[in-house]
């Protein structure tokens, strides 16, 4: 599993599972060193349909992290302001590049990825009942 | 315009304010997260016009005052004036939309379907008394049934697969030749885009500016101006060509691989309305921040109506983009609240000398009394 997609999947888990698992790890992530852990803001540029130009839709609120375990650089930031969560991810990212603890890290990724993917797939089983013929309607 | 200071009100300001918490619900985390999972499209519309996609800051703004919209997005707007810009994410495009409502009024037949989503526009708009009713009944008495989605495939039958990211209606219609092609557009840095937040508007405004200025106008504002223009003031009388609701994921490069990566999906809305009066097709466009429909189809309109080469002076450019600024629009209006003192009394003032005036005036020939 590449680094991004784990981020994909993680930062859309439940907050609380994601630190769960982030403080079963830390054990063996020591030391770690925290570079950054803050909160700020990400301008969303948005490709508008009628001249297909591009513009400021609004900024995103956002915690980030960046950390070091062994050597290697951990980065990750996730909707909010929860800077644990930001830190959790941040950490999990580190591990898995560093490959600290991964094929517990890929079951965690998978399971996680599976509840998404059945949530994903309920939404538009719900939303594709709404299609409507209009000939019909 | 002059004023005078406040002194000495101190105790009298304080008071005030623990008045205004004891009139409105207490201020709790539980009042929080129910404002932000129960009204979403509140929340929504202040996100949009805050220009801030921060859900449980939203619903704390609406908590904390009580739910006056425009104090709501004067905090939001305050809370991102603290927080620094750390990045730009990845442009969001149309393909990459997880769309879960998406209508047309122009052609039945679109590609990919006509998708009503969640919505209650076909709704009875009837109260339902019965949920306040229930205090005066039998508690044991069975709840109505709970909604559930419905379609008009029969029960059982398995609906049609849906494609969470269909073709965009403006992309088949110029695919079949009904609206001009648009130049190929090259890659750009997400960071070089005009920025209303860094830099004022200047008239005719960059199409980037525009587009962010709809994209966090008041939602009140735009529908006056769009109404006034669809009852008949405006010059150009379209069709919502498509409207969508959806979520986009919120793309960042991670510093170390370059990669980009999702940190989490955001909802938002867009419009085109199409105009049919011109020789050709023209589309005109709004996108916001979470899902306001009625923002995105009224400022759509003004969006055609401000490219009109003599719009009406309620609807060219500097009019609409001034006066749709929400936070502008209602501190410059709140701030008549303020003491005016020294302002009302010099006008009084030459109002009283003006009467004088006219009454030490020698009386001309001729003049009736």
């Amino acid at each position: 599993m590449q680094a991004h997609e784990l981020l994909d999947i993680l930062t859309r888990s439940p907050a609380d599972a994601v630190k769960r698992f982030a403080e079963d790890l830390l054990p063996r992530l020591e030391p770690v060193e925290v570079l950054r852990n803050r909160t700020g803001l990400a301008m969303l540029p948005f490709r508008e349909t009628a001249q297909e130009s591009s513009f400021y839709l609004g900024e995103i609120l956002l915690a980030e992290a960046h950390v070091r375990v062994a050597r290697v650089e951990g980065y990750a930031a996730c909707l909010g302001r929860d800077l644990e969560q930001a830190l959790a991810l941040a950490l999990i990212d580190a591990a898995h590049r560093a490959g600290i603890a991964g094929p517990a890290i890929a079951d965690f990724a998978r399971t996680q990825a599976a509840d998404l993917a059945e949530t994903d797939e309920a939404l538009m089983r719900a939303v594709g009942q709404t299609r409507v013929d209009l000939e019909t309607f | 315009m002059a004023y005078v200071a406040a002194r000495g009100g101190e105790a009298a300001i304080l008071q005030s304010e623990q008045l205004h918490q004891l009139l409105n619900a207490p201020l709790s985390l539980a009042t929080v997260r129910m404002i932000e999972a129960s009204l979403p499209y509140l929340v929504d519309r202040v996100m949009g016009e805050g220009s801030l996609y921060a859900p449980e800051l939203a619903a704390l703004a609406l908590a904390q005052t009580g739910g006056d919209l425009y104090e709501a997005v004067l905090l939001l707007r305050a809370y991102r004036s603290t927080q620094p810009r750390l990045a730009y994410a990845e442009p969001v495009t149309q393909t990459e939309l997880l769309t879960v409502r998406r209508i047309s009024a122009s052609f039945k037949d679109i590609p990919g379907g006509q998708i009503l989503g969640p919505s209650l526009d076909y709704s009875h708009r009837l109260l339902r008394l019965d949920l306040l009713d229930q205090d005066n009944q039998d508690r044991s008495a069975p709840a109505p049934p709970a909604a559930t989605v419905s379609s008009d495939a029969p029960a059982g039958e398995v609906p049609p697969s849906y494609d969470p990211s269909p073709l965009a209606v403006a992309d088949w219609q110029r695919s079949e030749g009904l609206l001009a092609a648009v130049p190929e557009v090259l890659p750009t840095d997400p960071a070089s885009l005009p920025d209303l937040t860094r830099e004022p508007a200047d008239f005719p405004a960059p199409r980037a500016h525009r587009l962010q200025a709809l994209a966090r106008a008041d939602t009140g504002g735009v529908l006056a101006l769009g109404y006034a223009s669809m009852r008949g003031y405006g010059l150009a009388h379209p069709t919502v060509n498509e409207l969508r609701l959806a979520y986009a994921d919120v793309r960042l490069r991670h510093p170390v691989t370059g990669e980009p990566f999702s940190i989490g999906r955001v909802r938002v809305s867009q419009c085109e309305v199409v105009n049919t009066q011109a020789t050709e097709l023209r589309l005109g466009y709004t996108a916001t921040l979470g899902w306001n429909e009625v923002k995105c189809i009224a400022g759509a309109m003004l969006d055609l109506e401000m490219d009109a080469p003599q719009p009406h002076p309620a609807h060219s450019e500097e009019f609409v983009l001034y006066h749709t600024e929400p936070v502008e629009a209602s501190g410059f209006c709140i701030h008549y609240k303020l003491p005016h003192y020294v302002t009302f009394q010099s006008g009084l003032d030459a109002l009283r000398d003006a009467r004088a005036t006219a009454t030490d005036a020698p009386t001309e020939p001729g003049d009736v009394q």
